[in-house]
């Protein structure tokens, strides 16, 4: 509560939309209207009950649960193996950080070492899975605000990266391609001469993003200042991601407790302090940049070797083995029958998705099926931000803060 | 290896403020039923993750939840952000958050019974929803329709069970239904 009253009076200092409200006649006309979930701006089945006086927001309460179907229980059915099917279709953008977080997970009960080759090849992935995520918030931010060509131009990228994903993976999405132990197959020939045109191409494409949005008045208009929510509200409500960098909280995962091999690379992270959707636009914009950076990194020192952990007991054998061992006949049957054990304990890890701390709380019973899997899905945890940032704004100004939440339904609702 | 610190209920309350006061951040909260693990203590807990970001550690709370149904007081005060995160564990594994100010389903809906994360509620063993329609055969025209193999038993895969055509069942349309509805207020 005091939280909310200190930002009225802040506004109404700053003579913003709290200094209108205080001045509105029409107070007395209080409306509550139904927001979703099948609506465009709410980035797929997210409802929303809005209390509205005029154009301002009231109150905003999100209301999820339209696309349940119950992954996490779904996740005790499967195998350890089969489990990364699943997870890996609940941020459906961001699939490949779902697979690597359940997999560490994992590995941290397995007590299991990832090889460096299949380390870089998992955060070349990721990386690129960042860069494709951001490029479906730019279209979108910019659909939002009424910048039909954002979206044209984002998914113009994203395109190539796709390709590339479908290249190494054989899939352009739910690619189930990271495993514990380290990643299913080795890159194909011919994948740096692919990933060097999308290096090439993509910083030119960045500038022409920000060409597009950065300085265009009508967006800056729109966004700066709006939105706002401050540090400490962050740091309660454990926002993360691109939402608390925005607000001046200099935490990123890979930076500050690393994972893989991002120990070994260089890279910087953005923080702003304004905390409104203009910081969250100009910190994603860095991050793309940032990616490209750890990508020429990545491409540039990719090591040799095994792609993922040879131990029989959790990979199975590759395919010419089959042909002339019987040893690798009966384990590869083994493995993909009754899959591997996971001896009984608790892991919880953590990586860095586009959307922000991505977790996964895995137990083992000691069987070869998980006993509980529980993911922490940045979205859900940041879509309770949402009511700080819209309530005494306009209702206009709403429909920028869900784009720069960026939530993915999938995720949410899990 | 993680930190871990197992808590019970009564106990919750307060250390959460006092981590709270140490700087922790609380970054998740999820149920959990240990119905089919070994080890005694209650059948469930709530586990929160914790962050420490100076210091760049994590910590995992087990909070034991004794009771039916089994009752924690809830962390909403102390954090906010667990807002959600506690609806959901009251949701999936119908954990009660003594003092959450909304204490209601998140993801399934409203009406729904049960809580389905929970051990002893299986996956594949939910009854069918869809009473199957009966078939409508048109006697003749301008007569009234009759129904053929009205409301057959089916399995928990849809399929019809077999042996099921009995003349008895070949009742009229109205009367079927409306012992349909008797079954379904049973």
């Amino acid at each position: 509560m005091t939280i909310e009253a200190e930002r009225i009076v802040e506004r109404f200092e700053q003579g913003g939309h709290g200094a209108f409200v205080e001045s509105f006649d029409a107070r007395e006309e209080r409306m509550t209207i139904n927001m979703g979930p099948v609506h465009p701006a709410t980035h797929g089945v997210l409802r929303l009950l809005l209390e509205l006086e005029g154009e301002t927001v009231v109150r905003c309460e999100p209301i999820i649960g339209y696309l349940h179907t119950g992954m996490e229980k779904e996740c005790e059915d499967q195998n350890w193996r089969g489990a990364t099917t699943i997870v890996t279709r609940m941020d459906y953008l961001a699939p490949f950080f779902n697979e690597l977080v359940y997999s560490l997970a994992v590995e941290e009960l397995l007590e299991c070492d990832v090889p460096p080759r299949g380390q870089y090849i998992r955060m070349l992935l990721c990386e690129l899975n960042r860069l494709s995520s951001h490029m479906v918030w730019f279209g979108t931010q910019g659909l939002d605000m009424g910048a039909m060509s954002a979206m044209f131009y984002g998914f113009r990228e994203r395109e190539m990266i796709l390709d590339f994903f479908e290249m190494v993976t054989g899939l352009r999405m739910n690619h189930q391609f990271i495993h514990p132990g380290g990643v299913w197959e080795d890159l194909p020939d011919g994948w740096d001469d692919a990933l060097e045109r999308i290096l090439d191409v993509l910083p030119g494409r960045i500038a022409e993003y920000e060409d597009l949005l950065s300085y265009n008045p009508v967006f800056l208009e729109r966004t700066k200042g709006v939105g706002v929510i401050s540090r400490d509200e962050v740091l309660a409500l454990a926002a993360s991601g691109p939402i608390a960098r925005a607000a001046g909280v200099d935490w990123d995962v890979r930076r500050d407790m690393p994972y893989d091999a991002y120990g070994e690379l260089e890279f910087d992270v953005p923080v702003e302090d304004a905390g409104d959707v203009y910081a969250r636009y100009q910190v994603r914009m860095v991050e793309m940049r940032e990616s490209l950076r750890l990508l020429r990194q990545i491409a540039d020192r990719m090591p040799d070797g095994d792609h993922k952990n040879m131990d029989p007991k959790l990979s199975p054998p590759p395919r010419p083995e089959l042909n002339r061992s019987m040893e690798a006949v009966i384990h590869h049957f083994k493995l993909m029958t009754q899959g591997y054990t996971v001896p009984a304990g608790e892991a919880y890890r953590v990586v860095e998705s586009p959307r922000g701390e991505l977790g996964c709380y895995v137990v083992s019973d000691g069987g070869t099926s998980p006993y509980r899997v529980h993911v922490r899905d940045p979205s859900f945890v940041n879509l309770q931000s949402l009511p700080v940032m819209v309530e005494e704004g306009m209702i206009a100004d709403l429909i920028a803060s869900i784009a720069s939440i960026d939530p993915v339904l999938g995720g949410v609702d899990r | 290896m993680p930190e871990i610190l197992r808590l019970a209920a009564s106990e919750w309350a307060d250390r959460a403020s006092s981590l709270r006061s140490e700087g922790w951040v609380a970054t998740d909260l999820c149920g959990l039923d240990r119905l089919g693990l070994v080890g005694d203590g209650a059948r469930f807990e709530v586990v929160v993750q914790l962050l420490h970001m100076e210091t760049r550690r994590r910590l995992t709370v087990h909070v034991a939840a004794e009771g039916d149904p089994p009752t924690v007081p809830s962390a909403v005060g102390v954090w906010p952000a667990v807002d959600f995160p506690e609806r959901e564990a009251y949701d999936l594994v119908g954990i009660h958050f003594d003092g959450h100010p909304n204490l209601r389903r998140i993801m399934m809906p409203d009406e729904w019974e049960g809580h389905p994360l929970r051990k002893d509620y299986g996956v594949g063993k939910v009854p069918v929803e869809f009473r199957p329609q009966p078939f409508l055969q048109i006697d003749a025209p301008g007569q009234a329709t009759t129904s053929v193999h009205a409301a057959r038993e089916v399995d928990h895969l849809g399929q019809p069970v077999p042996g099921d055509d009995t003349p008895a069942r070949r009742e009229s349309n109205w009367s079927r239904s409306g012992a349909a509805e008797g079954e379904a207020q049973e």
